[in-house]
């Protein structure tokens, strides 16, 4: 057990600086000059040499590209996460301030997805290929292709026109706990517009996976010995078929990740997602080298994790 | 957004292609017959083909032209589906838009899938050392959720439709560098490639005869899976301002637009877009849904 931990956070290691290199060439190496992409192609050309000189010195963009990673990995291990060009705050700051928000509602979006998701499954895998079975897929498939934005922008407008409702936008730095009524309000919209998305691929994976645990012995074997059928289901078929579904999970945590940007944008939630949004607008490409590397690394180690859970759980993973 | 359908293991090679070969009528209807549902939404993705190619003639005014006459009117007999703030007709920005959501989608699909495909068939021919570090490279992209990958690298390059379609193409390479790698390590050990090596093929001639037309059905498989996923990329680029710049009529700009008209955006111009966006989707989703069944007979029903 601890061999296969201590290798798969070696190897998300290996990935985690892969990911540092990738988003520092996308950043510092395609667009050939930085200050293009800050300013535009249009403002570039108002620019006197000079000028785009001391730009460059004073942002750390006229060192050798080796030494500018490593400043930019010094100030990831020091948790600065380097300085917004347009904003006063650190990038490590804005992420403190407007991250739990973002983790609140991917939080909630992945308990959601279970909540809607499992029942279906069960539903379609004791009766498969039935009215309510098909139902479900043709809900689960539409689900899919409905842009999670752009049902949250008919939910808001909804609110609006219906009820004259619109959640609260302010406390960005509030805690669940702290007020717990306007944060909910902020955050339950786009976590269930998230959920959706989620909760379709969950209702598909584990109506087969549970296909394939109901026909194995031992669930044959309890059903023999007279139990409930109820039982068999709950108890003996359901904790063996979630475990692909809690790896599915882990990945679809990307999709709730990338999802929650124009989410998000859609709700007006003062989240992270909305802060990249920003960022992209202003191309402020120093909040964005390290937001794009703050959620790709997020998303490795949330990944790591479910992983060692699985192996916890699952004895024939460990030992493989 | 990484669909559990494109794991490695789920798309096999088609080595039970189907039995008799037919004609094309007869591959059609046996197509209809094997799968109504994906047969009928095929036909909505060919229907909405067709208006993305004959959008000057579908649509009843230009997308651009502005009439400040009729400026957000809500749908009426003139304007179907009503007009936006400076009063350009949303029915044919819908139209319009079909075609740059189509030509990003197909041609960023097409470039990021082959690109994967020829890696993951050298990466699995050639195995070894090259193998390995190719694996961890595409682990690495792999990392990133692939909005967050394609915003990233269409902020790089500076918004417009080459970007936006190399942006999307990227993001799919990993795909089909894992699932044609796959197929390709299990053709591999198949009689018919040890009959050819002891003809004396050589390895490029067993690589490009011999194995890459077996890659042709998976390769079919993931193109058309991920048409749906490419089309809410390039909405959800252009709905966060790094897609295709405005005035362009794209969905996702004409959400973002209606997003900026003002605190209550006007419902006509928030609702057609994304319903064009969700047909769309689902009429590709399906309709490569019953590709894969027709290609891979086993998958039929498994996912």
């Amino acid at each position: 057990m601890y061999s296969y931990i201590v290798r798969r956070i070696a190897l998300g290691g290996i990935t985690v600086f892969g990911v540092s290199i990738i988003v520092f060439l996308i950043m510092r190496v395609m667009p050939g000059d930085p200050l293009t992409a800050i300013f535009g192609p249009e403002g570039m050309t108002k620019l006197t040499e000079a000028q785009r000189q001391s730009y460059m010195e004073e942002l750390g963009l006229a060192d050798p590209l080796i030494v500018q990673y490593a400043n930019w990995l010094w100030d990831i291990a020091k948790g600065e996460l380097g300085r917004s060009f347009f904003r006063a705050e650190s990038i490590g700051e804005m992420v403190l301030r407007r991250g739990p928000l973002t983790a609140q509602i991917a939080i909630l979006s992945v308990i959601l997805s279970w909540i809607l998701g499992i029942p279906v499954a069960i539903v379609s895998a004791l009766r498969p290929n039935t009215a309510a079975d098909n139902t479900a897929r043709v809900i689960s498939i539409t689900c899919l292709a409905v842009p999670g934005f752009w049902l949250g922008m008919l939910i808001v407008l909804g609110l609006l026109f219906g009820f004259g409702y619109r959640a609260p936008q302010t406390a960005a730095g509030a805690g669940l706990f702290e007020d717990p009524g306007t944060v909910l309000q902020i955050i339950v919209g786009p976590a269930f517009v998230l959920a959706l998305g989620q909760a379709a691929y969950i209702a598909r994976m584990a109506r087969s996976s549970l296909l394939e645990v109901i026909r194995e012995d031992y669930v044959r074997t309890a059903r023999a010995k007279g139990l409930n059928g109820r039982l068999v289901v709950s108890l003996h078929a359901l904790p063996n078929a979630l475990l692909p579904v809690i790896t599915l999970s882990g990945i679809l945590l990307g999709f709730v990740l990338a999802g929650s940007i124009p989410v998000e944008r859609a709700f007006g939630t003062p989240g992270l997602g909305y802060a990249m949004f920003n960022a992209v607008n202003e191309r402020d490409i120093f909040v964005m080298q390290n937001l794009v590397f703050l959620y790709a690394g997020v998303f490795v180690m949330l990944n790591i994790a479910v992983d060692i859970v699985i192996a916890w759980i699952d004895p024939r993973i460990r030992y493989r | 957004m990484t669909a559990p359908s494109d794991s490695p293991a789920a798309v096999q090679p088609a080595a039970a292609a189907p039995p008799a070969p037919r004609g094309m009528a007869g591959g059609l209807r046996h197509f209809a017959r094997r799968s109504p549902l994906s047969a009928f939404w095929g036909c909505i993705a060919l229907l909405i083909v067709a208006m993305a190619v004959a959008a000057p003639i579908v649509a009843p005014y230009p997308p651009l032209k502005s009439d400040f006459r009729s400026m957000q009117q809500a749908p009426n007999e003139s304007h179907w589906f009503g007009t936006d703030q400076i009063g350009r007709d949303t029915l044919s920005r819908v139209i319009h838009g079909s075609r740059t959501s189509l030509i990003v989608a197909f041609a960023a699909v097409l470039l990021g899938t082959t690109l994967g495909s020829f890696w993951g068939l050298a990466c699995g021919f050639l195995g070894g050392r090259f193998d390995i570090v190719s694996q961890r490279i595409i682990e690495f992209l792999q990392a990133f959720p692939d909005l967050i990958l394609a915003m990233a690298i269409a902020m790089a390059l500076g918004s417009g439709t080459v970007t936006v379609i190399i942006a999307i193409a990227i993001t799919r390479i990993p795909f089909g560098g894992r699932v044609i790698r796959s197929v390709v390590l299990s053709l591999k050990e198949m009689s018919f490639v040890e009959a050819a090596r002891s003809l004396g093929a050589s390895n490029m001639r067993i690589m490009l005869f011999h194995i890459l037309p077996q890659c042709v059905a998976p390769y079919l498989i993931l193109a058309t899976t991920h048409l749906g996923v490419a089309i809410i990329i390039e909405a959800s680029l252009g709905f966060l301002g790094v897609g295709i710049p405005p005035p362009a009529p794209t969905w996702g700009n004409m959400l973002a637009d209606a997003l900026n008209a003002g605190i209550v955006p006007p419902w006509w111009l928030v609702l057609f877009p994304g319903v064009a966006i969700t047909i769309t989707v689902l009429a590709f989703n399906l309709f490569g849904d019953g590709i894969r069944d027709v290609l891979d007979p086993r998958l039929r029903g498994s996912v």
